[in-house]
C-alpha cells in the first residue's frame, strides 16, 4: 500500500510544480514528473508479488510473471509524453523569442 | 588547435571512440528486441543519443557535414511507409494485417520471430531518426539574447 501512496506523492510533487512555479522551463519539468507518476502507477497496478518479468529465455523455468499489458501501454504513453514535451519546448522557445522572458507572470499582452 | 565550435579536445577524443560503441549497443538492442528487453523503441533512442553526442561534442557544422541530414529525413519518412508495406504484405500473404509470412525459425535464436524482427528494425529507424531530428531542429532555432 505504501508504494501507491509514494506514487501519489510523486504526482502531488508534479502538481505542486505546475501550480506554483513561475518559470516556464520548471513547469515543463513538472509536467514530466506528472507523467512519470502516472506511468509508475500503471506499472504498480500490474505488479504481482514474487513474480518475474514477462520474458521467456532459453532453459529457464517458467515462473509466475507480471502482467505485460500495462507495460506495453506505458511504452506508448512514454512516446506520447516525448511528443508533448517536444511541443512544449518549441512553444517555450517561441515565447522567449516574443517576450524575452520565461516568467509566466510577465507573459500577458497578446501583442508584444 | 583553438576551435570555437563544439567542446574541448578531451570531449571530442572520447566522443570519437564512444560513439561507435553506443551505436553498436543500439543496433544490438534493436536486433534482439524479440529475445531480450528492449526492441525498436529503446534501440532507436540509443542511436539518436549517439548522434546527439556527436552534435553536442563537435557542434552543428561538423555534424551537418558528417551526417546527411536530408537523407535522415528520407529514412525517417520512408520507415513508416515500409511498416505499412510489411503490414499489407501480411494481408496478401498471411490473411490479416501484419500477419506473419516469414519463417518462424528456431526458438530463442535470432531468426525466430517472423516479421517482428524487420518491424523492430523499421521502428528503430523511425524513432531514432525522428528523436534526433526533433532535437536537431530545436537546437537550430536562433534565439536573440534577452535583456
Amino acid at each position: 500500500m505504501i508504494v501507491y501512496l509514494l506514487c501519489f506523492l510523486l504526482f502531488l510533487v508534479g502538481l505542486y510544480g505546475v501550480i506554483t512555479k513561475r518559470d516556464f522551463i520548471k513547469i515543463i519539468l513538472s509536467i514530466g514528473i506528472l507523467g512519470y507518476a502516472v506511468n509508475l502507477m500503471l506499472i504498480l497496478f500490474a505488479y504481482r508479488k514474487n513474480s518475474s518479468y514477462p520474458i521467456l529465455s532459453e532453459g529457464a523455468p517458467i515462473k509466475q510473471m507480471v502482467d505485460p499489458l500495462p507495460q506495453a501501454l506505458v511504452l506508448t504513453s512514454i512516446v506520447i509524453e516525448l511528443g508533448t514535451t517536444a511541443l512544449l519546448v518549441a512553444l517555450a522557445i517561441k515565447l522567449f523569442e516574443k517576450y524575452q522572458t520565461f516568467d509566466i507572470t510577465k507573459i500577458r499582452r497578446l501583442s508584444g | 588547435m583553438q576551435q570555437t565550435d563544439g567542446m574541448t579536445f578531451i570531449v571530442k577524443t572520447i566522443t570519437r571512440i564512444s560513439v561507435w560503441m553506443i551505436l553498436l549497443y543500439g543496433f544490438y538492442i534493436i536486433f534482439h528486441g524479440h529475445l531480450t528487453p528492449g526492441g525498436g523503441f529503446g534501440g532507436g533512442v540509443i542511436i539518436a543519443l549517439a548522434f546527439l553526442n556527436v552534435m553536442l561534442a563537435y557542434g552543428r557544422k561538423f555534424t551537418a557535414s558528417w551526417l546527411n541530414i536530408s537523407f535522415l529525413h528520407d529514412v525517417e519518412a520512408s520507415s513508416a511507409l515500409l511498416f505499412l508495406v510489411v503490414g499489407i504484405l501480411g494481408i496478401s500473404l498471411g490473411g490479416a494485417f501484419l500477419a506473419n509470412f516469414l519463417t518462424k525459425g528456431q526458438l530463442f535464436h535470432l531468426i525466430s520471430a517472423g516479421t517482428i524482427l524487420p518491424l523492430n528494425i523499421l521502428i528503430g529507424m523511425k524513432v531514432g531518426m525522428s528523436l534526433f531530428l526533433v532535437v536537431w531542429s530545436l537546437a537550430g532555432l536562433k534565439i536573440e539574447k534577452g535583456e
